[in-house]
């Protein structure tokens, strides 16, 4: 190595040196100028809060971008009670919540509410199963596995197949707290990853339970209608549907300037009956 | 990695020439010093020889790091839970924090069992078929068949068991259908390739010398298989078996699809139950702080089987070059 002639070798390794060079100033123009074009002076909205909202929020914040380049909306996911907090705080413009306010938040946080859509959950059984209504506590005591078969809720003879969601799920979450007031699920119940999967499994085994979101649900599987209501976009509206959840974007004050630009997005047509509808959730009604 | 070794190569033959060049008339045979192979030669040579040591040492490493990494990350469950408390506990809770992983491990070696009880006197019977029975014509149907088997991506054998097997399943045992008994099925299938490549194999290494000699005896075909052949080849089936034993508890995608992914004690066959491999599917997306040390905790269980059954078979195979030698 060491005693390396000069002539052609040395030619070839400054043409090498050349290249390099030449690479290192075009990967050096391209990083600056895509600095330079990312920093434009623009508005900046933080967006914080639930998980469950996260979806909604982060597509309708890119698409709001795409048609209004000179805004930027920076969204993340850290809870609800997190989104309360810190929109109370001012360390966020919106807050995005998939719980209520408690009382003493609404007295003393100041904080005005748009409900963006809902979050309401169907419990689904095989269209052959004679059951069409269960009270909410009926529910619950299949879930938990203390009834284990139809005929004791008025059906067949028949054992009652249960198909959970998984841990991840917001759904479960959800069903959870609402139907389940808190109380273990049975363990036995057989856990599927996706809505998806527990329409499609219902849909097939006679004596199968489930739940989904609402705006999944089609007609192979059948709807139950929960303590005498059947689900359906005008029974969630008017708040009669008990398995529901309403999702919020938290201001303090009126929403104004940017955050007023947002949420108006976020409740347009497009985006609640294309995204939000796409997301599982229930488009909220225009209530005037 | 090819143009770092082109590179090498055109670099290592430059520099030939340009000594050639730099000393004068310097052809073969006038250089004095004996050469067995050129200059430009050599170096080709080495530089394939370290490119194919990098390539081996990339393999290794990659093992290596994943055992680190997977060790690093699982090994503070074994403390948080006690060695038992992980290994034997009862119950699998992540959500109240009780990280017990006897159900999961007993669903993993339930599933497996019931598809090596299955898919072995399949996939045996398939070999012993191929390597003995069919025509060569049929073989050639035959066996790109259930090569093709193996190269079924595991998702789609899933789908197949969740939209038509399960389906059967439930309508027979009244229930759901998802459960151990449909993993056995679409693991059985799965399990036939793995199993049946090797013990065909194992059995058409034995000299022919020996199958003559058992129908020069008077012995059927049959006869010959079972009592001259398949002891013959044993070690080999075995060491098949084994290999289908690890394909079968490493599984991941079709047996979540189809099992339920209920992490207890199942009452019965066709009610659900989990695995390690699947539950770790599961929560992964989810888990956080001690539940997903708990995940590779778990990883590790896995590792310390595959290593056991990757062990066994290297044993069996030097215990058979023992008993030929002898």
């Amino acid at each position: 190595m060491t005693q390396r002639p000069s002539g052609p070798l040395a030619n070839r390794r400054s043409h090498i040196a050349r290249v390099a060079l030449l690479f290192a100033c075009a990967a050096l123009l391209a990083v600056s100028s895509g600095c330079s074009s990312s920093g434009a002076a623009s508005e900046e909205l933080l967006v914080t809060g639930s998980t469950t909202l996260l979806p909604i929020a982060e597509i309708s914040g890119e698409m709001f971008m795409e048609q209004n380049p000179e805004a930027k909306i920076l969204v993340s996911g850290l809870g609800s009670s997190a989104g309360i907090e810190s929109v109370a705080k001012g360390s966020s413009d919106i807050g995005t919540s998939s719980r209520d306010l408690k009382e003493e938040e609404e007295e003393s946080l100041g904080l005005v509410d748009t409900p963006v859509a809902y979050d309401a959950i169907a419990v689904i059984v095989n269209p052959s199963n004679p059951v069409s209504a269960l009270t909410k506590e009926q529910i619950r005591l299949i879930f938990d596995g203390t009834i284990t078969n139809w005929a004791e809720v008025g059906g067949e003879d028949r054992s009652i197949g249960l198909v959970n969601r998984d841990e991840a799920s917001g759904t479960r979450e959800a069903f959870y707290k609402i139907v389940m007031e808190k109380a273990p699920f049975d363990r036995s119940a057989a856990v599927l990853p996706g809505t998806g999967q527990v329409r499609a499994v219902v849909a097939q085994a006679p004596g199968a339970v489930g739940y989904i979101s609402l705006g999944f649900v089609d007609d192979q599987v059948k709807m139950l209608d929960v303590d005498g209501v059947t689900p359906s976009e005008a029974t969630v509206i008017d708040g009669t549907y008990p398995v529901q959840r309403v999702l919020h974007f938290f201001t303090v004050g009126e929403p104004d300037g940017l955050a007023a630009a947002f949420i108006d997005f976020v409740l347009s047509d497009d985006v609640q009956s294309g995204l939000v509808q796409e997301a599982g959730f229930t488009p909220i009604g225009r209530k005037d | 990695m090819t143009t770092e070794s082109q590179d090498m190569q055109e670099q290592a033959a430059e520099e030939d020439r340009a000594r050639l060049s730099e000393y004068g008339a310097l052809r073969k045979g006038q250089t004095g010093e004996l050469r067995l192979m050129s200059r430009s030669t050599y170096f080709r040579e080495a530089a394939l020889k370290n490119l194919f040591l990098l390539c081996a040492f990339v393999a290794v490493m990659g093992v290596l790091l994943i055992i680190a990494f997977v060790g690093v990350r699982g090994y503070p469950i074994f403390g948080l839970e006690g060695f038992f408390g992980f290994l034997a506990g009862r119950e699998w809770n992540p959500t109240d924090e009780i990280f017990g992983i006897l159900p999961l491990v007993y669903g993993s070696f339930v599933v497996m069992a019931g598809a090596l009880v299955i898919g072995t006197p399949l996939a045996v019977g398939t070999a012993i078929f191929l390597s003995e029975i069919a025509s060569p014509r049929i073989r050639s149907v035959v066996r790109p068949a259930v090569e093709l088997l193996a190269g079924i991506p595991s998702v789609i054998y899933g789908f197949f068991g969740l939209m038509i097997l399960r389906p059967i399943i439930g309508r027979l045992t009244d229930g759901l259908g998802f459960g151990a008994v449909t993993a056995w099925l679409i693991l059985a299938i799965m399990i036939v390739p793995t199993i049946a490549t090797l013990a065909e194999d194992a059995l058409r290494s034995i000299p022919n010398g020996i199958r003559e000699a058992s129908y020069a005896m008077g012995a059927t075909t049959w006869q010959t298989i079972r009592k001259v052949l398949v002891p013959a080849a044993g070690i080999g089936i075995i060491d098949a078996i084994i290999l289908g034993m690890g394909r079968a508890i490493g599984e991941t995608m079709a047996v979540l699809m189809v099992v339920g992914n209920a992490p207890i004690f199942p009452a019965s066959v066709s009610d659900p139950i989990a695995t390690l491999t699947t539950q770790i599917v599961m929560d992964m997306p989810y888990a956080a702080g001690d539940h997903r040390t708990a995940l590779f905790g778990m990883a590790i269980v896995l590792f310390v089987i595959s290593m056991f059954l990757v062990a066994m078979v290297r044993f069996l195979s030097r215990f058979q070059t023992r008993l030929d030698g002898r």
